[in-house]
């Protein structure tokens, strides 16, 4: 009766041992101890506030922005469904060409952040669950897109 | 007595040389027992200790099978540039030299450097009677496909596939020769002359839609507060509609060029798709039946 | 002819008593690289180990030393396809339930803890435990901490009467947790509540006025007949910086739950003197 028993959990064990198998990680090089921590992963956002800009005329464009951010953005909750935010990008899109570009650049993801039909077929998401949407694929530089396609989850630096 | 004594000398002489075989299958560490685990583990598709068991092996001494096998390995590991070396190492006396040659190039070609594996596939001067020439062939013509320099001619790029292949690969030529590109230019003229039109040209609809209803909803407020002789709100309402205007015209161009990436990207995936499906890159011996 | 008759013996034994020898030199040896923590060698070892091994001795400790030796690399789901075996090879009770709980373990390190939930209920249904009802409070009360269920943790714990430490930290952390539907009851009612429930003053003061102006805007606008106005300010404005004030209400008590878990955690994890994951 044992034996039988023993026969059957080992039956039921194999069946679901081979999914595991298929999932199991694979080890592509060698590999030493690794240090897993018990403490769960700090998922809130946290903003950048410094005045660390050199150029003055960013250095005002970081003040109004910390100003915003500090006594508007931070109350009025996650409006933005885009990550990074749209004043974010805005503050990114002049740092990486300038303020005319910037600019052009912000209203254009303003009005695409109107569209509340598109966004799914659109964009890929963001670890925080928000639409991927960096300034880099709205520079005109052809080079810089990194096309990636809708429905993946970007791993952020 | 001397019967006992025979049998015993007939007896011990049969387990000493069982004791001096099993004596050498208990090294675990001798060359055949390393090739014998090592075989093991490949089977097991655990490669890296495989690849290493096998390096091993070849301390003692060179042996093709195991140093193919390392070279098989590296490839499921996607170690491709190490299993190129390996492979381009095996003996041309060795049974798996041609085989070698093929999944050498395979290798290179995986890497993603096709200038460099076009210019490896050339230097091999491959023909007819190279046991793998139709499918090195069939993989050098294919790697055009993944460059942007000319193509050779159509027919002789359609001529080294099979006849169930050519319809496919003529599609991908086609496509190759002739992008379905948006045209930036063209896409910022259009939202120049109808806000919107020039995302409904990249196929972004709702974007197009929202663009000009902003633009045109800023641009009505501007005028109805301007008539009513609200200066300050008509021209915040102006700077507003502006700046969205200019704006969707700017994206309009963007969003051309992002439309072309994304074309781009799902022909280079569509030609990845078709490589695995058609098993090009299934090994052509399988060790483990 | 007895002394014969041994000797004849002896002959035929002989090489299977030497091959024994071979595989327990080899089982210490791939011991002493676990215990210098050299992993991955440890695991060759003990595979090769396994290969040699015809009679089965060594399948369910070198498949349990290979689960640990992928547990301490963090390759989870393969510490626990080699624990199954383990399970699978083991040849009485006690080796058995051991398995069983290293695959809990695994399942609470790597946070999936409804499957330990579900396996640990499955070793207390289990008659051949019952001997054993202590330790499976006990990686119950583990699995709790690991989802954050610290006054479920603290029950299990009563329940294996030794552990007063782990039930006396999980009861702290449990009273010292803010309550995120007492913060998000308050802020429905008064705007700001919620993040002075939870210390973030200066938010809370942000909120209140936010809502108080636009509050006060709208309703003006209502009551002087301008509608549109009225709605434009409530459905653009207002009703932003409420839920704004609900979002952060829940996110500030989230983050400072977060922050005491977390200490928690620690301590558990480096000075806690006792059995763990």
């Amino acid at each position: 009766m044992e034996n039988k028993f023993n026969a059957l959990i080992f039956s039921l064990l194999i069946i679901f041992l081979f999914p595991f198998a298929i999932f199991a990680q694979s080890e592509n090089s060698k590999w030493g101890k690794a240090d897993y921590s018990y403490q769960m992963p700090d998922k809130f956002e946290h903003r950048d506030y410094n005045f660390k800009e050199k150029n003055p005329g960013r250095f005002i464009l970081k003040s109004f922005l910390n100003a915003y951010w500090y006594f508007i953005s931070d109350v009025d909750g996650d409006n933005c469904s885009f990550d990074p935010t749209c004043s974010h990008f805005f503050l990114l899109s002049v740092k990486e060409t300038n303020i005319v570009q910037g600019s052009l650049m912000f209203f254009d993801r303003f009005t695409r952040d109107m569209d509340i039909f598109g966004k799914i077929n659109r964009y890929p998401f963001s670890s925080n669950g928000h639409y991927y949407d960096p300034p880099s694929l709205y520079m005109l530089k052809k080079d810089s897109i990194k096309y990636i396609p809708p429905s993946i989850i970007v791993k952020n630096e | 007595m001397n019967k006992i004594l025979f049998l015993l000398i007939i007896f011990s002489t049969i387990s000493f040389s069982q004791e001096s075989n099993s004596a050498k299958s208990l090294n675990l560490f001798s060359p055949q027992n390393i090739k014998k685990f090592a075989d093991y583990l490949f089977c097991q598709h655990d490669y890296i200790r495989a690849s290493i068991e096998y390096e091993d092996f070849l301390k003692s001494g060179y042996n093709d099978t195991a140093a193919f096998k390392v070279g098989m390995a590296n490839l499921e590991m996607g170690n491709f540039s190490i299993a190129s070396k390996k492979f381009s190492n095996i003996s041309k006396i060795s049974v798996f030299y041609n085989i070698s040659k093929l999944e050498y190039l395979r290798a290179n070609f995986r890497t993603g450097n096709f200038n460099y594996y076009r210019n490896l596939y050339e230097s091999e001067n491959l023909n007819r009677d190279y046991k793998y020439f139709f499918e090195a062939r069939e993989l050098y013509n294919f790697s055009y496909l993944f460059s942007d320099i000319t193509l050779p001619q159509k027919k002789n790029f359609l001529s080294s596939f099979t006849k169930e292949e050519q319809p496919r690969l003529n599609q991908f030529y086609d496509w190759k020769i002739n992008p379905p590109y948006k045209n930036p230019v063209t896409a910022a003229l259009l939202s120049t002359v109808i806000p919107g039109l020039g995302k409904i040209y990249t196929q972004n609809y709702s974007d197009g839609i929202f663009a000009f209803i902003t633009v045109g909803l800023l641009g009505y407020l501007a005028y109805s507060d301007f008539h009513a002789n609200h200066n300050f709100r008509g021209w915040l309402f102006s700077a507003l509609g502006a700046g969205f205007y200019g704006g969707n015209i700017y994206g309009s161009a963007a969003s051309a060029q992002i439309y072309n990436a994304k074309i781009s990207f799902q022909f280079f995936n569509d030609l990845k798709n078709y490589l695995e499906d058609h098993n090009y890159f299934v090994p052509l011996i399988n060790f483990c039946k | 002819m007895k002394s014969i008759f041994f000797i004849l013996i002896f002959f035929a034994i002989g090489p299977e008593i030497f091959s024994q020898g071979v595989l327990e030199k080899q089982f210490n040896y791939a011991k002493k690289l676990y215990n210098e923590e050299n992993y991955f060698d440890s695991i060759t070892e003990f595979k090769r180990l396994l290969f040699f091994d015809s009679t089965g001795k060594y399948k369910y400790t070198a498949d349990n030393y290979i689960g640990d030796a992928y547990k301490a690399g963090s390759k989870f789901s393969n510490a626990i396809i080699y624990y199954t075996l383990a399970e699978i090879n083991a040849q009485n009770f006690n080796d058995l339930f051991k398995a069983k709980i290293n695959i809990i373990r695994v399942n609470i390190l790597r946070r999936t803890t409804n499957r330990a939930l579900q396996l640990l209920d499955s070793l207390n249904n289990d008659r051949r435990f019952l001997s054993e009802k202590k330790e499976i409070y006990y990686w119950k009360g583990w699995t709790y901490i690991f989802a954050d269920e610290w006054h479920k943790a603290s029950e299990t714990f009563a329940l294996t009467d030794s552990n007063k430490t782990l039930q006396e930290l999980c009861e702290k952390v449990d009273k010292e947790k803010y309550s995120v539907i007492f913060a998000q009851i308050i802020s429905h009612f008064i705007p700001g509540s919620g993040q002075f429930y939870t210390g973030n003053y200066l938010s809370g003061i942000l909120s209140l006025a936010w809502n108080g102006l636009w509050g006060y805007l709208a309703v003006k606008a209502f009551i002087d007949n301008r509608i549109f106005d009225g709605f434009m300010i409530t459905n653009f404005l207002w009703l932003r910086f409420y839920n704004g004030n609900l979002q952060n209400s829940k996110n500030f008590t989230e983050e400072k739950n977060l922050k005491i878990v977390n200490k928690a955690l620690k301590y558990l994890q480096y000075d806690y003197v006792g059995a763990k994951p």
